[in-house]
């Protein structure tokens, strides 16, 4: 089916996050939708989807004007949204996630009829080549099996339009490759797919067509073949963007961190980081690749005291900090920027002063005598604003309204506060846009420079590669390989990621 | 989620400079198994623990004859005593106790536990009873009878917070409908003279508070526990008033016809059984059916798989184009019903009516059934029949005059529910989104 939606304008108090948008998308074509954080892709596509009303414009279906007043008559329409966030019950089955609100029934009492969904679950997986077990249970699926879970649940539908908002930002880059290959297959039986994200690669790899938006209005339109990933970054942020990181070498020095022998436990109780040792020196940045999972988030946890060391030893400049508190890690000079900003790098609901000094507050110059110094806070959190140019109406502002770069901004800014030492930096890019990501990139590249140990934990290998003086693989736990920059090719830390160490 | 670290380095720099101990590792598949081996390993002691407090007993217990009694064809007929040493019964408990304790520390988190308990209860409320009647005679028609009476207002308030808790709202509101369905209940009984015109009234009625509670909840996004409470102490201040300055001075209103019990035709005349199983108030079978209709309805039918995955992840039903919030004001239209239908059973099954506090507490019991039951109808009703037990046992002992605090054995469901909402000796999981209000898009 042929979908175009026409001026569509969309206003929230103080807010235009739709302006006359004008999009369109063929039988069996793929739509690479670019945009920033915030250009308003997810209201265009919740406006999609039917849980909201535009102010104005069409929705138009093979030509014919449709209206949907809520979720069920966009998908009784043939639109089928994949959510960034999935929409799956953890304690269902696959069958029943997949069914949920078109259950086949039987008997007076409106019976679920199990073994028929289950039978039309299979029978969907196999046509359309997407491998799910029907009787898993959501919560134990890794993400990328979840998100052909919600895949099958708009085919299932019978959905001829598929919606996928941000569909890679929780996938390793197999699982991403995986996804592309289902779309296109999907694509080739006909299914018109929405591809809705920032990643400038990923559009130019999968979509048939590029539309770029830019702050709720279409900033062009393009296909692959005329696009460069430059120029779309251009259209994307509306001026030159440098998609590399421009650093000098690194004047390596004497180490900062050691961590020798270092066993970590997960929460079952199995052992997540498998003797890992390696020193991290002054002057570079150690990258730290890997599928997620494999045991980057509690080498973090442990290294910043959040999570027990169960043997092994962390030192940082001769001082052992295996058993150190969160803050006395962090007074010794340790910067963390979270891998989950929402749960562990802000309080939401408190004011981006507040959040600028939560682990410093208790220092002389912000608090004496349990009493707040409001004067001294504020006038530190205008200069940090300020210097790392976050965009916010007041200091006194609520975080959680924020942009998600902006909110990292306040993170690093707080985590640079102090004396750095060591930095230690997991996923520190993960949501946010080309413009947020150029800016934390040189923040740590700039704390390399001036001195400091970086560690960097990431999932992506562009961004590994890009900021690694030297990047160690995890696999499983243990560290397989540490290798200079040199020597770390694509396919190399590739292999390693995948645990072979010939 | 994440351990946090408790500064106790002197005691940690001493392992740590151990070597890297080699680890079992691979004991479950996260943290949730990890936690149901912990919690079955407490249970496994919490059981040894009774074993050897049995054996105690056991130990204490020669010489000692424990005297029943059943009516044979009806309550006050004829009856038919027997009499057990109590140190049979107790060495039967410790037997039952060690077996528990044992199968529990072998099987893990796949012991069915909660029958396990369901099974000893009676054994165990025996031989307790045994032990403190000390000789004299005790008469079990009339306990199992007042159990299972018990559990009647208590299971059906039950089903009313599963309702209404799978589908997303925390209904702590349940005995306030119970007082409202009780005192309605009477007055429409007293008022028309029609004995079945009670249990609709009253059901009528808690529906009515009940969507009253679901509009503070869902239209205004009012915090259900906040919600609930107001409806609790609203509820006793209102019927308390209406008490005094109504149904006190105008008897008439408050004269209701009871619902007197039925004697079920051939079952009833089953020597023992008939007068305690087939001879009770209507509610009971009504309650039994209702139990088992939402047992079905819940885990079998698209209803319920709709209601569970609204109270679980409402987003997820809601984008695939369930209306959540219809759904539960639904669910708490049910759960009012059946709420007020419970309350008038207080006040229509003995001959009082209506009175002050007349449900005292048993709202709150109903939601320590709900968690003791996991959110299930069925094992639901179970725990209230052993709470029903605990009480029957209260009302046993002092009638025959043995004094023990009788708050000791009342205080029992509570210190339990504690128990298991700490999640020592079984985790049981709420409906996710329990209490959330559901915002669209």
């Amino acid at each position: 089916m042929r979908l175009e939606l026409q001026k569509i304008t969309k206003q929230f108090p103080g807010v235009l996050a739709n302006d006359r948008i004008s999009i369109s998308v063929d039988k069996g074509q793929v739509l690479g939708l670019l945009g920033e954080n915030g250009a308003g892709k997810t209201t265009l596509m919740n406006i999609l989807s039917g849980l909201y009303r535009p102010d104005s414009g069409k929705i138009l279906i093979d030509g014919k004007e449709r209206i949907f007043r809520d979720p069920a008559q966009a998908i009784d329409a043939g639109i089928g949204m994949v959510h960034q966030h999935f929409m799956l019950v953890p304690v269902f089955d696959v069958t029943e996630s997949v069914v949920l609100g078109n259950e086949p029934t039987k008997g007076p009492l409106g019976s679920f009829d199990r073994a028929t969904a289950r039978a039309q679950v299979v029978e969907l997986s196999k046509k359309h080549g997407l491998h799910v077990d029907p009787d898993a249970k959501i919560e134990s699926l890794p993400v990328g099996v979840r998100q052909r879970v919600e895949i099958l649940k708009a085919l299932y539908r019978k959905s001829d339009i598929l919606v996928l908002d941000e569909p890679s930002a929780v996938l390793t880059p197999q699982e991403t490759e995986e996804l592309f290959e289902i779309i296109r297959g999907l694509a080739k039986g006909g299914t018109s797919v929405i591809f809705i994200t920032h990643k400038l690669n990923e559009v130019i790899a999968v979509a048939d067509k590029i539309t770029v938006l830019r702050r709720g209005a279409v900033a062009g339109e393009t296909t692959p073949k005329k696009a460069t990933a430059a120029k779309l970054a251009e259209m994307m942020v509306g001026r030159e963007v440098q998609l590399t990181v421009s650093r000098s070498k690194s004047k390596v020095a004497e180490p900062i961190l050691q961590v020798k022998g270092l066993n970590v436990l997960n929460d079952a109780g199995g052992l997540a980081v498998n003797s890992a040792t390696f020193e991290v020196r002054s002057g570079e940045i150690l990258a730290v690749a890997g599928v997620q999972g494999n045991g980057q988030t509690e080498l973090v946890e442990a290294l910043t005291g959040l999570r027990l060391v169960d043997s092994g030893t962390v030192v940082l400049e001769k001082k052992p900090l295996h058993a150190g508190s969160p803050r006395e890690i962090a007074m010794a000079g340790v910067a963390h920027i979270p891998e989950d900003r929402n749960r562990d790098g802000m309080v939401k609901g408190m004011t981006i002063a507040e959040n600028y000094i939560l682990n410093t507050y208790h220092l002389p110059q912000y608090s004496k005598n349990g009493l707040l110094n409001r004067k001294a806070i504020a006038a530190a959190t205008e200069q940090a604003v300020k210097d790392f140019d976050v965009r916010t109406p007041s200091i006194n502002t609520d975080i959680a309204s924020l942009s998600g770069g902006n909110q990292q901004k306040v993170i690093v800014a707080r985590e640079f506060s102090r004396n750095v030492r060591l930095v230690i930096a997991a996923q520190p890019t993960r949501g946010l846009d080309v413009g947020s990501i150029e800016y934390i990139h040189r923040r740590i590249v700039e704390q390399r420079d001036a001195g400091a140990a970086v560690l960097i934990v990431s999932t992506e290998l562009d961004e590994v590669l890009a900021l690694g003086d030297r990047v160690a693989v995890m696999y499983e736990g243990r560290i397989v390989g540490i290798l200079d920059a040199k020597e770390a090719t694509r396919e190399r830390v590739g292999l390693l990621m995948g645990g072979i160490t010939k | 989620m994440t351990k946090k670290k408790k500064p106790v380095a002197a005691a940690r720099a001493k392992t740590i400079t151990t070597a890297p101990a080699k680890r079992t590792t691979s004991v479950g598949d996260g943290a949730d198994a990890q936690q149901q081996l912990v919690a079955s390993r407490v249970r496994a002691g919490l059981f040894a623990l009774f074993t050897l407090l049995s054996l105690a007993i056991t130990n204490g217990s020669a010489g000692v004859e424990g005297k029943f009694a059943f009516w044979v064809d009806k309550i006050g007929g004829t009856d038919v005593s027997f009499s057990v040493p109590v140190i049979l019964l107790w060495a039967a408990v410790t037997v039952g106790f060690g077996a528990m304790a044992a199968l529990q520390f072998v099987r893990g988190a796949s012991f069915r536990w909660r029958l396990a308990i369901g099974l000893i209860s009676p054994f165990l409320v025996f031989a307790l009873l045994a032990r403190l009647l000390d000789g004299t005679t005790a008469n079990l028609t009339v306990f199992f009878t007042s159990t299972l009476l018990y559990a009647i207002p208590v299971g059906i308030g039950a089903l009313a917070g599963i309702v209404s808790e799978r589908s997303g709202i925390l209904n702590i509101s349940v005995e306030g409908k119970l007082l409202f369905g009780a005192m309605i209940g009477s007055i429409a009984s007293s008022i028309t003279g029609i004995a079945i015109t009670g249990p609709i009234a009253g059901a009528i009625f808690g529906a009515l508070v009940s969507l009253f509670f679901a509009w503070l909840g869902i239209r205004y996004k009012v915090d259900q526990i906040i919600a609930g409470t107001v409806i609790n102490i609203g509820a006793l201040g209102v019927t308390t008033f209406a008490y005094l300055r109504i149904l006190q001075p105008y008897s008439e209103f408050n004269r209701p016809i009871g619902i007197t019990p039925i004697q079920i035709p051939l079952l009833s005349d089953i020597p023992i059984l008939g007068p305690i199983l087939f001879s009770l108030s209507p509610f009971f079978y009504i309650a039994v059916g209702l139990v088992l209709f939402f047992t079905y309805m819940i885990y079998r039918t698209r209803w319920g798989l709709r209601l569970r995955a609204a109270g679980e992840q409402p987003n997820a039903a809601g984008t695939v184009g369930i209306d959540v919030v219809k759904l539960r004001y639904r669910a708490m239209l049910i759960a009012g019903l059946l709420a007020g239908f419970a309350g008038s059973y207080i006040s229509l099954s003995g001959t009082g009516g209506f009175g002050i506090n007349t449900s005292a507490g048993q709202g709150f019991i109903a939601l320590a059934a709900v968690i003791f039951g996991a959110w299930n109808p069925v094992y639901a009703f179970g725990a209230a029949l052993i709470f029903g037990m605990t009480s029957a046992a209260t009302t046993l002992l002092s009638g025959l005059g043995v004094t023990i605090p009788p708050q000791i054995l009342l205080s029992m469901p509570y210190i339990v529910t504690i128990i298991v909402v700490a999640g020592l000796i079984g985790r049981v999981r709420a409906p996710a989104s329990a209490g959330r209000p559901y915002d669209q898009g």
